[in-house]
Parts: structure tokens; sequence; C-alpha cells
């Protein structure tokens, strides 16, 4: 249907050219049946924006009971189920699936690809993840699970959880761990294979960097939970003892493996979001990235030292001495090429002229939000004094510094940055910026004072608490926190569902951008681009509207020259 | 002030969210004492050395967090878009990235340091001061890849601490073999003052947390491990934490506390329990001969559990039998449901493997370890697992056969 013919004829940029392309199908069942990287991206978009809600209602039941000590409104088990919830909903359900719904529709574009390599592996993905989520979401007409997001064995088992419950968690993991698997295959031979003529690997986007960088590190980890929870769905139902004690088993064997995931996991979630940050930063600030190498090296570099560093959210189990040392010493490393990076990008707008879109503001509420996330972090590296912090508040203000504050942030900035090329309409940035406010405010409010919650000797996953040490009122601070919070992610949503009937057309390139996802009309046609140019930069469209000024010009002299 | 400069940042509105910030702190000296540092206060050194290391990593990440702040909205506030401003095309600086790559190392090498200059006092337990308790030297045993942490001398007050949904029990080690009568408690530990105080942390069920925030950092009670922490109060007065892994619906209630008394006050608390548990173990021991000789009564049979054991003759192959069967009907364990013993066919491994353990041994050795399993602890294995009721639990026709039995399997004739 489409070909591809090399037309050296004008002495431009273009490259690339398709000659047709199918008509765009329309009504419902060509969403359901699309093999379209931008349908399917958008499906991933919007399903995981379902699942935001869920959890983010969760998490405001939790803060309800939370807001008083001694709180009888919800019971143990519902406050149980609720946090395992909110954890499992939050991290495969929400996060991954919205990293990979950008991912699929921008990574192609950014590119310059027509689709992704295999998109009918790309469908099947989406498809597996919704249904991983359907089932997870099923224990609720039974007994939902009540282990919290890491399902610590032995409790997981049968002996100490009779229920079903962790079953559909089970199955929510490797239904969502395959999906996430093929994925980043999929992104992988995408990136490796259908660049545009002329990116080379110096001249591809930071974000396209980012997304292969986390599928090499889905790749790893995937497997070894799909392992994990395999062990344990055999423990509970067919007779093995591979993570009970009384019978040989060893209780440490799941932790290990867990984290073996569950630690680049937090990787997978915020590398995407540097990506965004690298992309947003520069077109606003009107000035290129500072040090492209350096932060690629960075991501790569945090990659590899993340995958090593599992252990230190084990600090506190029976562990020899060197290998204390040994996580400690390697998660201070992470830090290293994680600092490089917030410095390479305030000097991005270091002498830039920096304008303030909704984009922008998120993207500088990022580098406050996230470097805070990051200074805890060492804290918690210090294994002496983890042994204070482990499995309080102040761990739980701490990942969520670095998973909203890093994650969730930066995809709030890609949101209202590219919205405008997924449907072709402007956000209404006067309540983007309200809603801004309202998020990055209810934020700190909620989990700042969690810090000194977990000081004060609080931890995590208890239903009631004593008001002991102003636990009470540090509680009722951060429950008022997350309603104001919940307020701000709300007006985004309102936000979204308004602009898409009413809002202002964009036109392809809204923001003058750098990468080429700005060639195209808003939204794309199926096949992207009826011309791929030939990349020069690491900012083609800095090049190709230069060229584009250049002939403007040489053309008007020749017309003046011509026609009088 | 028109709606597109509301979300302008501007020189105001930073110095007042300082302000703000400072106002903020100003209480946390006094009655927010927990607010932005962790618990201590019995006067244990690991939870002050805790203490101090966090205060230290705070006041460099305060420094680092405030400086790349204040250089961001600096950068935000200097380089904002206005009318003729112009970007500077840069790519990068080398000079300039290197140097705060080398920057981030040198800060963390500093935290690093500090880590390991405070490590002493949080990890290793100092002796009991000449105020404390006297205790005995403990014997140490590993189970797991932790160490056990004592003091220089060896002596502490050992207590075992044992994780259940949703309680926690503590056992206190004594001297004598029978770990039956020792001394516990549940929920609260009272520990006398001024004497390190070793303990063994496990679990029964499913994983849980010892947590005291005043008396130090946290361990898990893993099943199938045994962690280890300790603590040397010198303020009298009962601290309280609670579990900090979950542990199921009852993890919130979980609760624990030290009771911190002066040492003579802890003799005369641990002697009036130790009275209790002999009186309650009389007691109970009378209630079953009771019940047993109502039984017997009842059934019209005669008492059959002492006499025709004793009575009758005990024969070698007998030893096989009370090796692999045990006396149910006096409480003598089978040997080899926890020990591995070639002859015998069975392959335990709770215990040590008698045919590794005991090759050479004497029949004396094989009869002192049988009766006093705690005198010799093989390498790798706990005291106090093995019971120690051989001496009652079997007649001395019994033991001899056993004995006679475990020598030949293993030595031969």
């Amino acid at each position: 249907m489409t070909t591809t013919t090399s037309t050296p004829t004008k002495p431009g940029i273009p490259e690339i050219v398709t000659n047709s392309a199918a008509p765009r199908p329309s009504g419902w069942l060509s969403w359901l049946t699309s093999t379209d990287h931008k349908r399917i991206g958008i499906m991933y978009i919007v399903a995981s924006w379902v699942f935001l809600v869920l959890g983010g209602v969760e998490a405001l039941l939790i803060r309800l009971q939370l807001a008083v000590p001694d709180n009888t409104l919800l019971s143990p088990q519902t406050y149980n189920a609720l946090f395992t919830m909110h954890g499992t909903t939050m991290v495969f359900l929400f996060l991954m699936p919205m990293i990979a719904g950008f991912a699929n529709y921008l990574v192609p574009l950014m590119i310059g690809a027509r689709d992704m390599a295999f998109p009918k592996l790309n469908a099947l993905s989406l498809w597996l993840f919704i249904a991983g989520g359907i089932v997870f979401y099923g224990s609720l007409l039974y007994t939902p699970a009540e282990c919290g997001w890491t399902c610590y064995a032995p409790l997981s088992e049968t002996a100490f959880s009779p229920s079903n419950g962790v079953d559909s968690w089970i199955f929510l993991v490797h239904l969502t761990g395959v999906a996430s698997f093929i994925g980043a295959l999929n992104i992988f031979v995408t990136i490796t294979n259908m660049r545009a003529p002329g990116m080379s690997w110096g001249r591809v986007p930071l974000f396209v960097w980012t997304m292969l960088t986390q599928a090499i590190l889905l790749i790893i980890s995937i497997p070894v939970i799909a392992g994990a929870v395999t062990l344990l769905l055999t423990d509970r139902h067919f007779g093995t003892h591979f993570y009970d004690p009384t019978n040989g088993g060893s209780a440490l064997l799941w932790q290990h493996l867990f984290w073996f995931f569950g630690h680049p996991e937090v990787y997978i979630l915020v590398l995407p979001g540097f990506g965004v940050i690298s992309e947003v930063l520069p077109v606003f600030s009107r000035k290129p990235i500072f040090g492209y190498k350096a932060i690629v090296a960075a991501t790569l570099g945090i990659a590899v030292i993340g995958t090593l560093v599992w252990a230190h959210h084990m600090f506190t189990v029976p562990l020899p001495f060197f290998l204390l040392v040994f996580f400690m010493l390697g998660t201070y490393l992470v830090a290293i090429p994680t600092g490089v990076k917030i410095f390479n990008w305030i000097f991005t707008m270091w002498r830039g002229s920096i304008e303030f879109p909704v984009a922008m503001l998120y993207s500088i509420g990022f580098l406050a939000t996230f470097l805070l996330g990051g200074i805890t972090g060492i804290f918690l590296a210090t294994f002496p004094v983890d042994w204070q912090l482990h499995d309080t508040y102040f761990v739980v203000a701490h990942f969520h510094y670095t998973i909203v504050g890093g994650a969730v942030f930066a995809m709030m900035a890609g949101l209202y940055y590219w919205f405008p090329k997924m449907t072709g309409r402007m956000l209404n940035e006067k309540l983007g910026k309200v809603s801004f406010v309202l998020t990055l405010g209810g934020f700190w409010i909620t989990f700042l004072i969690q810090h000194s919650a977990g000081l004060s000797g609080m931890p995590r996953r208890v239903y009631e608490y004593a008001d002991v040490n102003n636990l009470g009122t540090y509680n009722m601070i951060s429950t008022i926190g997350s309603f104001i919070l919940a307020l701000g992610v709300l007006l985004t949503i309102i936000n979204v569902v308004q602009s898409l009937r009413s809002g202002a057309k964009s036109g392809p390139d809204p923001w003058r951008g750098n990468t080429l996802e700005w060639f195209t009309p808003s939204p794309p046609p199926v096949n992207n681009f009826d011309v791929v140019p030939r990349v020069r930069s690491v900012e083609p469209m800095q090049d190709i509207r230069r060229q584009i000024e250049r002939q403007g010009r040489v053309g008007e002299e020749a017309g003046v020259a011509a026609g009088d | 002030m028109s709606p597109s400069n509301l979300f302008r940042p501007t020189r105001n509105s930073v110095l007042f969210g300082l302000v703000l910030i400072a106002a903020l702190l100003v209480p946390a000296s006094s009655s927010f004492a927990d607010l932005i540092a962790p618990q201590s206060g019995g006067g244990s050194p690991n939870a002050e050395g805790i203490r101090s290391l966090y205060l230290w990593i705070f006041g460099l990440g305060c420094i680092v967090f405030f400086g790349v702040v204040g250089l961001l909205i600096w950068t935000i506030l200097k380089f904002r878009s206005s009318k003729g401003a112009v970007a500077v095309r840069v790519h990068g600086n080398n000079r300039l990235e290197v140097g705060w790559t080398v920057g981030a190392a040198l800060l963390l090498v500093l935290i690093a340091v500090v880590t390991f200059l405070k490590l002493d006092q949080i990890k290793n337990p100092p002796n009991s001061s000449a105020n404390g308790l006297a205790t005995p030297k403990n014997v140490a045993f590993a189970n797991g890849p932790a160490k056990p942490s004592l003091p220089p001398n060896g002596r502490s007050l050992n207590i075992d601490v044992n994780g259940q949904q949703y309680l926690w029990r503590y056992t206190y080690a004594d001297t004598d073999t029978n770990n039956l009568n020792n001394v516990f408690s549940y929920e609260q530990m009272v520990v006398p003052t001024n004497t390190t105080v070793s303990l063994s942390i496990r679990a029964l069920d499913v994983q849980h947390s010892w947590w005291i925030p005043e008396l130090g950092g946290k361990f898990d009670a893993v099943p199938g491990y045994t962690n280890y922490t300790w603590f040397k109060i010198s303020e009298p007065g009962v601290y309280k934490g609670q579990c900090a892994e979950l542990c199921g619906r009852g993890h919130a209630t979980m609760i624990a506390s030290v009771k911190a008394v002066s040492p003579a006050e802890f003799k005369s608390w641990y002697a009036g329990q130790k009275t209790a548990i002999l009186a309650a173990e009389k007691e109970a021991a009378a209630a079953r001969n009771k019940l047993v000789a109502k039984d017997a009564a009842a059934l019209k049979l005669a008492p059959k559990a002492e006499a025709p054991a004793a009575a009758a003759p005990v024969a070698a192959a007998d030893g096989k039998k009370i090796f692999v069967a045990g006396v149910p009907a006096t409480g003598a364990l089978a040997c080899g449901s926890c020990h591995t013993l070639g002859a015998a066919g069975t392959k335990a491994a709770v215990g040590p493997n008698l045919d590794v353990v005991l090759k050479g041994q004497s029949a004396a050795m094989i009869k002192a370890s049988t009766l006093y399993p705690n005198k010799v602890i093989s390498k790798g294995y706990a005291a106090n697992i093995m019971p120690a009721n051989y001496g009652t639990s079997l007649t001395k026709a019994q033991l001899d056969a056993l004995v006679q039995y475990i020598d030949e399997a293993v030595n031969g004739k």
C-alpha cells in the first residue's frame, strides 16, 4: 500500500516519501482492532488514567482512615486491601502503561518511522495489560489481596493468605509482565532498526534514549518477577515449598527475587520521565540540551548500577556485613549520574530565554521534587540510618517524591506538551496552571510531613496509630494535602475532556519543537510522514525551519527578480 | 496582575516562601522533637550513633537541596523570556560537567567516611557497666547469614525475641539445660539499666520487624533465620515501639515495649517470675498425674506408663526402636526425627549428622551429649534446640540401650 522511494530531486532535506496511504478508519471497532501505534498509544494512556482514578480513590480512602488517630472508618482487612490495590494499581496499571502509551505514540514519530516494528504484537501488549487490570480488579468481587504490592512470602502463602486475592495479584503480574516484556522488545527493535536516515546514535532524541534503556531494563527484570510469582503460585496450589521455611524453603528468596525486579522497576518508571524533561526543557528555554552525551551516559549508568543495588531494600533482614556495605556504596554510586542530570537540566535553562507554559512548570516542579526524593534516598542508602527509617512513613514519603516527583510530574509535563500533537487541540493553559499549582502544592503538603511521621515512629501499612509524638497533627496535614492534590489532578482531567471538544486548534508545531513529531500534522495521519526528512542533528526541526527560511528568502529574492 | 503574570515566579513570592519555611522550622526545635531526626533518649549508644549520623547527612542534604533549588529559582528568574532576550546556543561544557560529577562523588565519599566512623558505636555493643547486672558468658551461635552482636567480654543479658501474629514473646536465656522453665514475657520486656542486652530475633509464622525507635534501628524477624541486635539503656523508663513489617490484619496492634529498671529491681522481678513459673510447672505436673490416675481408674487399668518400661529387661535392639520412634508415653522424642544416622535409616537435618559428629567418640561422651545436649554444640547449630529431658524420660536401661546402639551404629562393634 505504501511505497517508499528515494527522491533526491530537490536539494532540500526530504528523503523518503510515501505515495499513497489508507484513509483513516473510524468507529469503535476500528479502535479495538487497531494496530496503529498512535491509537494503541492513546488507548494505553486513556486506560491508564482510568486506573489512576481508581488508585487515586483508594489513596484518598487510605488518607481518610489515617486523618485522625485510632480511626475506625475502615476495617483492618479493607485497609490492607486498599493499600495493596493502591500500590499495585499505581505501578502496574497506571504508570507503566501510561509510559508505554507515550512511548508507543511518540517513539516512531520521533525517530521518523511509520509504525512500530511489530504492530500486531503492539496490540497484543495493550490488550494483555487491560486483561491484567480486569483480572486484578475482579478480585473486588471476592477478597482482594492484603499483602501489599510487595506481597512478601510467607505472608502471601496459603497458610496466611487463604483467599484467592493473592492469585489474582499473581495473574496481574503475569499478564502485565508479558505485556511489558513484549512491548519492551518492540520498542527495542523499533529504535534499533527504524530510525530516519541520518539519525545516528548521537542524534537520537533523549526521550527515545531513555525508552531504549527502559526497554533493556524491562527485558532484564520482568522474567525474574515472572519466575518469582510462578514459584509463589506453585507454592500456593501445587504443593511446592520455595518460600516456606517450615519445609526447607526460604522467606528471603522471595525478597531477593522481588527486589531484583523491584529496584530496576524504579528506574523503569523514572527514566522515561527523565526523557520527557530532557525534551521539554530545551524547547521552552529555546536552547539546546546542555551536555547531550553526559545525559545519555548518565541514563545508561543509572540503568547498569541500578540493576545491582536491589538489596538496599533489605538492610534490616539478616545479611552478612560485607553485603550491607556493598549495597550501600552501590546505591551511593547511582546518586552520581542522577545528580549529574539535575545539573545538566538546570544549565539547559541557564542563559536561555525561558517560557512558562504548563509543560514547563511541571518540568520545574519535577526538578525540585525529584531532587528532594534523591536526597532522602541517600539517607536510606546509608544502612545504619536505614535501620531507623526502613518501613516507616519516611520511606513512604521518599518513594512518593521519586515516583510522583520523578515519573508522574514528568509525564504530566509530557501530557501538556504532546496533547496538541495527539489531538490537534491545545489544552487550556489557564486551567492547566491552576491544576499545576494545586497538584504541586497538594503533593508537598501531603508528603513532606510524612518524613516527620516516620521519624516520630509511625511504620507504614498500619490502619491505625496512637496519638503520640504529634502523629495526629502530621497525618491531618497529610490528608488535607492529598485532597488538594486530587483536586489538581481532577482539573487536568476536566481540562482534557473540555479541550478535546473546544480547545484551540494547535497546528503541526505549536511549541516550535526540536524533534521530528512536530514535522507532521496534528494529529498525524495513519502513515505518520508522507516524507521522512534526513536528520542532521539532534534538533532536526531547527534544521528544517532554517532550511525553509533560507528557501523562502531565496524564493522571495527570485520572485522579486523574476516578477518586476 | 494579569492572568498570564499570575504564575510567573517573582522575587517577592520566593522571599515569602523562604520566610515561611524559616517560620515553620522555628517550633521544630522545641515541641516537635522528632520533626527532623530519628528518636533516641534511652541513652543507648546505637540510637545515639544513628541519630548523629542522620544529622550529619541531614546537614549535607540541606546544603545540597537549598543550594540547588536556589540555583534553580535564580535561573528561572534571571533568564525568563523577555523582549529582546536571546538564548545562548551552548551545547555543554566539559570542564563544568566533570566538575559537578567529581563534586557529587566527593560528597558521597564524605558521607561514607562519616558512616564508617560512626559504625562501631552503632553496630558493636560495649560491655555492661560496673553498676549493671552481672551476666554469664553467652553461647554465641548463628543461624543464617547474620552474626550475633555480643560485647567484647562476651557477657550480656541474652533474650530470645520471637515474633508471632500478633505479639512478641521474650524468653530470657538462663544457665540450666532445661529450656522449658525459662523466664518469659509477652509484649513488655523488662531489662536492667547499664547492662548490655543482646537480642536474638526470630519469627514463628510470617515476617515481623523488631523496632523500639529510642533504642536503635529495626531488625526483621524472618521465619527460618535468626537476626541480632542489642541495646544498653542508661535511663530507666518505658520505651515503646511496634512491629514494622506488614504481618497481617493485626499488624498495627502488634506493639512492643521495653521497661528499663535498676539491676536490683530486675533481679527481684526475675526471681518472682522464676518462682511463679516453677510453681506453675509443679501445679501442672500434679494436675497431669491426677488426670492420668483418673483415666487409669476409669479404664480399670494399672498405670502403665512408668512401671513396665522400667521393669522390663531392655535388649540392645530396643536402642534402635527408641532412636527411631522415641518413647511417646514419657515424652522422649525420637532422635531420628532430627538427626541423620545411616544405620537407622534416618535422614533429618534439624540437628547434626550423628554419623559425622559422633565418629570416634566414646560411649561416655555419647551418653553425656544425650543427657546434656547444650554442653557441646556442633558448629553451625544452636543450643536449646534438642530436648534436655532424656535423663528423666528414659529409664537407665533404656538410656544405656540407646547409647550402646548409637555407639555401635557409628563406631562399629
